[in-house]
């Protein structure tokens, strides 16, 4: 009543004493002067929104939805906001602690809208010509400024002379020689390469060397580093448990190869975000998608936790969102992952587009993913997986087929074969059976036993069998399905596994008295392994702490075959005893239902896969009887044991660990997605409040660009990303190519253009040369065709990157050295620093690729490096010596939260965030690391040793360290003080005094 | 070089006021600098952090439940028609504390008989009791407890106060951590990371119980080239390097602030020695910390070090119990009477005894201990004895420094399952440590990707019902 009371008076409040409609101009304005205009009028627009121009106040801001609904103040926003219904969304902002609209007011506008809403012309305003963002405008190639040879050198000293600045002299050979080879390869030269570089009188002996540095491998290694610390690269997943990511290298050495090959960078990016759709047959495109997955992933939240939890799902959107952030970041440095929860603050990125993009990687997950070896392989490969799907899920097309003469004959032979293979095995005749945990053994009507009960920590199943006489050569036992059973088995623990610790046979003459003598097996091999330290030749192994499980292929029958080493005659009435024992490991995992059979034949093969139940019912019945329905499982069955049979045939692929969708089900929870997972806007990012299905889509800030994706089956996940990979390359997106320019001349100078290569938005900097970028972008994209080599050679043969790094009178102007009249200084990374140390010790070994060096000794789970966790590092005592402390920095093993601390003081990323920009800190640990550490200290008596044994007096031998650390002689006190300290500290300290000059760490 | 010319907040840093710092400091340090710290007079100059790995039972430790004994095994429904979940178990049944239940004190504090030293001191300590994590899983709870974030990359609140404040003198570290002997905790070093900080913030971790407590220290035993005098006489020569190397390039602060940074370097490894050293330690007090007992030696060992640490002048130390893993920690799934009861048998004594031997020194009127853990566990039981992650609800405690002792803040549910009165987040823990500290949570930021980033995200209040 109080409420109806109020309203009433509202409205009469509203519609004026006189009872005269709302005036716009009258009523309606000053509200949103008092109450709005602050943030949404003439001078800001939060959001894009303004209430002082009529279309943009109906149409609403960035987010898209209208704000007024006309005639129907209901549905429209503005009312929700100002009315503050939902306390989260209510205007002004709860924490702006403006003062609100009063319910009169508020009514007000429901009436005015409701009757209209009426907005005279003249009130009508227009909106400001808002400039769009930098960063945003389309690619038009920029007239080159006169005053310069190279079009780079021509707009920076325009922008010098408008700042009433000078370009510095170029640096010294010896500093532009060394500077050039940290540049392009991250090592120093060599005395014999700085001789040939500062005697060679040829006029163009620095562009020599540039094409020199540029061909060489190292080259790829050092810039392949620089896109690894883009992808946040690392050889563990990363959070709590941070597991070993046994196959991340494969994209590793696939970003080196690339970057020596000189991948177009359009072709870099596709092969990077699909480069499976669209280039199927070659097996580096699909290495390339390492990079989507390059990043940290919660093992725990994925795989750990049950999948019917909020953490679980939680989970899988976080980890949709690393890709989209890893991608469009990358490549578009744009920080769409801030419209995760709402539409971007700052950008003109709705949460809708946020979550369109989410959908382009709906369909996918994080896994090992096979690859080649060769393309033939990878091609038949793809031929037989597309073979495999269409079989499980069989469409018309594909039944009718199953007609044909053809496969009919294929089904037979297949079915001959099966039943050969089956007549092979007979079942023992079980005599007694008896688990020593308690549990209960029931048999059942295929003659196989089920097991129920007590789930002790330890149990072995004792059964003693007879059988008919003959030769006995191999033991087969399956372990079968059951509804009964946790996940349908076969084993009994919670996830269906089981863990066989042993397996054991023994065979007693017939006769009372008669001494059981065991059976020796000489292989065990079965359809699935869990991997290769749990299979099942860890059931024969005699040792306890090792088994055979199927982890993750629950639901499905197994068998292994256990070949004795010795075939023999065993007469009738001889008695089988078999130990199936449940030793170690996690309590509880029991197989839960199991068949024993004899077989007399050798082997050819490795077991296959066992057929289901249903099916192997129907083989034992005559194909007289069989209905059509029958005989269409019989035939999907036997094709699908060919394929597979083929499959298994091919050269082993290679894993890399990328984005698939051919997942193996690991555990319960962490399971494929058989189509692309429906895609929701989520307020607020929470999964209580799904709003909207989204389809997958792009963005439609950039300029030039459909926020549309050209997807031709959207069902096909990876047609998805084939469409983004497409968007992002397209040459109207003047993204992409400002992107790549501004990171590459961000290396080159220490800084980009843009000083923030991941963020190219309004909190992001602001371009310091705005045409020079524009002009590059431009003829990176269509003069080099997108070669990175030959932006590298436009660089550096910049006057502007050759100038000396010394102060002059632009200190005091720009001491910021934002316009570039001089060079920046750098420190060495902590990778060049280990390199070079390697290099002059003499103990580098170049080899190149292959799976990660390991330069910690580790403690606890030895099996670590395919998949475990080793309970310590320790990267203090581990031989500076061993091969793999000798390889380039950048086939170190990275540890995600357990870091090398030597290159941790040394700034280089930990793999836990996207790493656009290096730091390059000076800290009392970083001067710790150097004067203490064990490899350097290592490297440096290698270095003396070296020196030592080229003789010498010690003044001879200061000048020979001077040389080879500093590339520069030693001046007269130098080398006199050196030669002092030498002789009473030796030589491997004096070395190392040189490695902690800053004349070493910096580049001039 | 003079050596007063370093201020506290230099140390293990760059910086070096007397050397042309301050261009150096405005150059890596820009935020901080320009925020006038502290923003208010603080109460604690230091902190001390107990850091339960793996997510301490609230529910057989401080938050007391009848319903749990009157209702043990029986089937769990809170019947507020809420999906019951546990992250990595089928929900079991009720499940009351193996441990029995007394109150203490004069506040009358319920504390199960796990804890007996620590139930003594109840008047001392200020309880969360209804603190709320937003994940179950120990990797994204953890860090959400040490950096206010879910996700890896972000400073943790010690790497905060370093950035902050600083050390209270130049030649010890701002941030130590104290991992477990057994093994660094959940997320590894991340645990003590200064995330996209400059690097000299993150935690310097101690390993108390090693040959080699702490990384870089010395030179290794192997190289008996290396000399006092060897060392002596190159630092001398590597000054006369860089000083004619930087005096040619005098514009650029980071060569001056390298010199600086061999100096600061040299007084740790000075200072060090004397710190680690527990042999001036009396009997008594080795004996109050449990350093005469096996279980409680290593813990107890980590906090007598944590207040030689605070004492001379270290900022924020982080105090571990437990490692990673499965085992040797809180995270107690299987048997919650003995994994529980052995991993508060090794923390509760040492615990007790810093709360003491703080507050005799003296020391406790101006520094903060604060016990926490990533979250709780359910009320109801996984297998049959054991408990499941619990983000729901936990508990932690503040005690010392601008602390108001003998309260509680909050309730949970009657069956501890939820926090349901006054809930509390690590934003409002992470805003009540800075405020006692001289900060508001609020202004203390650092631009990072676009964003300027705090410790407590967007949240956070302080929670003024526990201060005094």
């Amino acid at each position: 009543m109080k409420r109806l009371a109020g309203m009433i008076l509202a409205v009469s409040v509203a519609t004026g004493a006189a009872g005269a409609p709302v005036d716009y101009a009258r009523d309606v304005r000053p509200i949103f002067q008092k109450y709005c205009y602050e943030c949404h009028g003439p001078e800001k627009q939060k959001s894009g929104y303004q209430l002082d121009v009529r279309d943009v106040a109906l149409r609403g801001g960035e987010s898209g939805n209208a704000a007024i609904v006309p005639h129907d103040a209901k549905k429209s926003p503005l009312i929700r906001f100002v009315s503050g219904e939902d306390e989260d969304e209510q205007m002004p902002p709860k924490k702006s602690n403006r003062l609100r609209l009063t319910p009169a007011e508020v009514q007000t506008l429901r009436v005015w809208i409701n009757e209209g809403p009426a907005w005279p012309d003249e009130f009508a305003g227009a909106p400001k010509a808002a400039e769009p963002h930098w960063s945003l405008t389309p690619l038009v190639k920029p007239t080159v400024p006169r005053g310069g040879a190279n079009p780079i050198d021509a707009f920076i000293r325009a922008k010098l002379a408008e700042k009433q600045l000078a370009p510095s002299p170029e640096a010294d050979r010896q500093t532009l020689l060394r500077r050039l080879y940290y540049d392009l390869t991250g090592l120093p030269p060599t005395p014999a390469e700085r001789e040939r570089f500062l005697s060679d009188p040829d006029p163009k002996a620095y562009e020599k060397l540039i094409e020199r540095l540029l061909a060489s491998p190292r080259y790829g290694e050092h810039w392949g580093r620089h896109w690894l610390d883009v992808a946040n690269y690392a050889d563990t997943h990363g959070n709590d448990h941070d597991y070993v990511r046994s196959n991340a290298w494969p994209y590793r050495d696939y970003v080196i190869r690339a970057f020596n090959e000189d991948k177009p960078y359009a072709r870099f990016v596709q092969e990077q975000v699909a480069g499976d759709a669209l280039f199927p047959d070659d097996p580096q495109a699909t290495v390339a998608l390492g990079f989507i997955a390059a990043g940290p992933w919660d093992h725990t939240l994925m795989v750990t936790v049950r999948e019917d939890t909020v953490d679980h799902h939680m989970a899988q959107n976080l980890d949709r969102d690393g890709m989209v952030s890893a991608v469009m970041g990358t490549f578009q440095s744009l920080t769409v992952h801030c419209a995760r929860c709402h539409d971007h603050k700052f950008d003109p990125i709705s949460q809708r587009e946020y979550y369109a993009l989410q959908a382009v990687f709906a369909g996918v997950d994080r896994a090992n993913r096979p690859f080649g070896p060769d393309e033939h392989t990878q091609a038949a490969r793809r031929q037989l997986l597309m073979t495999q799907r269409a079989l499980q899920q069989p469409d018309g097309v594909l039944l009718a087929t199953l007609e044909t003469a053809a496969l009919k004959a294929q089904v037979a032979a297949g079915e001959a074969a099966w039943a050969r293979r089956e007549a092979a095995w007979v079942p023992f005749e079980i005599m007694s059976i008896v688990s020593t945990g308690g549990a209960a053994l029931t048999r059942q009507p295929d003659g196989s036993w089920f097991v129920s009960g007590p789930r002790p920590e330890r149990d072995t199943y004792i059964v003693t069998a007879h059988r008919r006489g003959g030769k006995l050569s191999a033991v087969r036992l399956e372990v079968l399905p059951d509804d009964r059973l946790p996940q349908r088995g076969p084993g009994r623990w919670d996830n269906g596994n089981f863990h066989l610790t042993e397996f054991r046979a023994f065979a007693a003459p017939a006769g009372a008295g008669e001494e059981a003598k065991p059976l020796r097996f000489a292989r065990a091999t079965a359809d699935h392994d869990e991997g290769p330290a749990i299979s099942a030749a860890q059931a024969i192994d005699g040792k306890s702490e090792t088994h055979w499980g199927v982890h993750p292929r629950y639901g499905e029958p197994h068998e292994a075959v256990f070949e004795l080493q010795d075939p023999r005659e065993f007469p009738e009435g001889t008695t089988f005893t078999f130990l199936l024992e449940h030793q170690a490991g996690a309590a509880g995992h029991g197989i839960g239902r199991f068949r024993l059979g004899a077989g007399d034949a050798p082997l050819a093969t490795a077991p296959l896969a066992p057929l289901p139940a249903e099916v192997t019912a129907i083989l034992r019945s005559p194909p007289s009887g069989r209905t059509p329905a029958q005989r269409q499982a019989v035939a999907l069955a036997m094709l699908k044991m060919e394929n597979q049979r083929a499959l298994a045939a091919l050269p082993p692929p290679q894993l890399v660990y990328a984005v698939t969708r051919d997942v193996p089900p690991d555990g319960e929870n962490f399971k494929p997605a058989a189509q692309p997972r429906p895609i929701h806007l989520l307020t607020r990012g929470e999964l209580g409040k799904p709003g909207d299905l989204i389809a997958p889509g792009a963005l439609r800030c950039v300029a030039g660009m459909p926020p549309e994706l050209v997807i031709a089956d959207v069902s096909d996940e990876s047609a998805r990303r084939a469409a983004l990979a497409y968007w992002l390359t397209d040459e109207r997106n003047a993204l992409s190519w400002r992107s790549i320019v501004n990171r590459i001349w961000s290396y080159h100078f220490g800084r980009g253009l843009c000083d923030t290569p991941n963020d190219f938005g309004k909190m992001g900097g602001a371009p310091s040369h705005r045409e020079l970028l524009d002009w590059l972008a431009v003829w990176f994209r269509d003069e080099a065709k997108g070669s990175l080599k030959a932006l590298h050679q436009l660089i550096v043969t910049s006057e502007t990157w050759k100038q000396t790094t010394l102060a002059n009178h632009g200190t005091a102007r720009d001491g910021d050295n934002r316009w570039l009249w001089r060079q920046n200084r750098a420190r060495l990374s902590g990778e060049e620093i280990r390199d070079t140390l390697l290099v002059l010790s003499g103990q580098l070994d170049l080899t190149m690729g292959g799976p990660p060096a390991v330069q910690f000794n580790s403690h606890g789970d030895a099996t670590f490096m395919s998949g475990g966790n080793p309970a310590f590092l320790d990267y203090q005592h581990f031989d500076p010596d061993a091969p793999a402390a000798r390889r380039r920095a950048v086939y170190r093993f990275l540890f995600r939260t357990v870091p090398d601390p030597f290159m941790d003081a040394l700034d280089c990323p930990d793999g836990s965030l996207f790493t656009p920009v290096r730091g390059a800190s000076t800290t009392a640990q970083q001067a710790l690391a150097m004067l203490n550490d064990p490899f350097l200290i290592r490297q440096c008596e290698h270095l003396a040793d070296r020196l030592a044994a080229s003789g010498g007096e010690p003044g001879s031998q200061a000048e020979s360290a001077f040389q080879l650390v500093l590339q520069r002689g030693a001046r007269a006190p130098e080398r006199a003080a050196f030669a002092t300290y030498l002789q009473r500290h030796g030589l491997a300290n004096a070395c190392q005094w040189l490695f902690n000059s800053s004349e070493f760490l910096y580049l001039d | 070089m003079n050596a007063t010319a370093f201020t506290r907040r230099d140390f293990l840093g760059t910086l070096g006021t007397g050397l042309g710092g301050i261009a150096m400091a405005s150059l890596l340090q820009p935020e901080a600098f320009a925020a006038a710290l502290p923003h208010h007079p603080p109460k604690a100059k230091r902190v001390i952090q107990l850091f339960m790995n793996g997510g301490a039972s609230q529910c057989d430790l401080f938050d007391y439940k009848p319903q749990l004994i009157a209702r043990h095994g029986q089937k769990f429904d809170p019947g507020v028609g809420e999906r019951v979940e546990a992250s990595v178990s089928v929900p079991g049944a009720v499940m009351k504390s193996p441990f029995a239940w007394q109150q203490h004190g004069q506040c009358g504090r319920w504390v199960s008989s796990a804890l007996p030293h620590l139930a003594r001191h109840v008047d001392d300590l200020a309880f969360l009791m209804a603190m709320q994590s937003k994940s179950n899983v120990h990797g994204p709870a953890s860090y959400l407890q040490t950096s206010g974030f879910l996700l890896p990359g972000f400073p943790c609140a010690g790497a905060w106060i370093s950035y902050a404040l600083g050390s209270l003198a130049d030649n010890v570290p701002a941030f130590v951590a104290l991992p477990d002997a057994r093994g660094l905790p959940y997320n590894g070093r991340s645990a003590f990371t200064a995330g996209f900080l400059p690097a000299n913030h993150q935690g310097a971790i101690i390993n108390a119980s090693a040959p080699q407590p702490m990384t870089h220290l010395q030179p290794p035993a192997d190289a008996t080239h290396i000399t006092p005098a060897s060392r002596s006489e190159g630092l001398a020569l590597l000054r006369e390097l860089n000083l004619a190397h930087a005096a040619e390039r005098a514009d650029d602060s980071r060569l001056t602030a390298r010199i600086a940074s061999y100096e600061l370097a040299a007084r740790l490894q000075l200072s060090a020695p004397e710190l680690l050293d527990l042999s001036g330690e009396s009997a008594a007090t080795k004996q109050l910390y449990g350093l005469d007992q096996a279980e409680t030696a290593d813990f107890g060992n980590r906090c007598l070090l944590a207040r030689r640490l605070v004492e001379r002048g270290v900022r924020f130390v982080q105090v571990w119990s437990g490692q990673g893993g499965g085992s040797d920690n809180w995270d107690n799934h299987g048997d919650i009477a003995r994994e529980l009861g052995a991993a508060a048998r090794k923390m509760d004594q040492p615990a007790a005894a810093l709360l003491v031997d703080l507050k005799a020194r003296g020391l406790l009127d101006d520094t903060l201990l604060v016990w926490t853990t990533e979250f709780g566990r359910m009320p109801f039981s996984q297998g049959s004895v054991g408990r499941d992650h619990n983000g729901g609800t936990f508990v932690s405690w503040f005690a010392g420094a601008g602390v108001r002792p003998g309260v509680a803040l909050g309730q949970s549910d009657e069956w501890s399952w939820k926090a349901v009165e006054d809930v509390t987040t690590s934003y409002d823990f992470h805003a009540t440590i800075l405020h006692l500290l001289g900060i508001d949570h609020e202004k203390l930021s650092f631009r990072h990707s676009g964003i300027d980033r705090r410790l407590t995200d967007v949240h956070g209040h302080v929670l003024r019902e526990i201060l005094a």
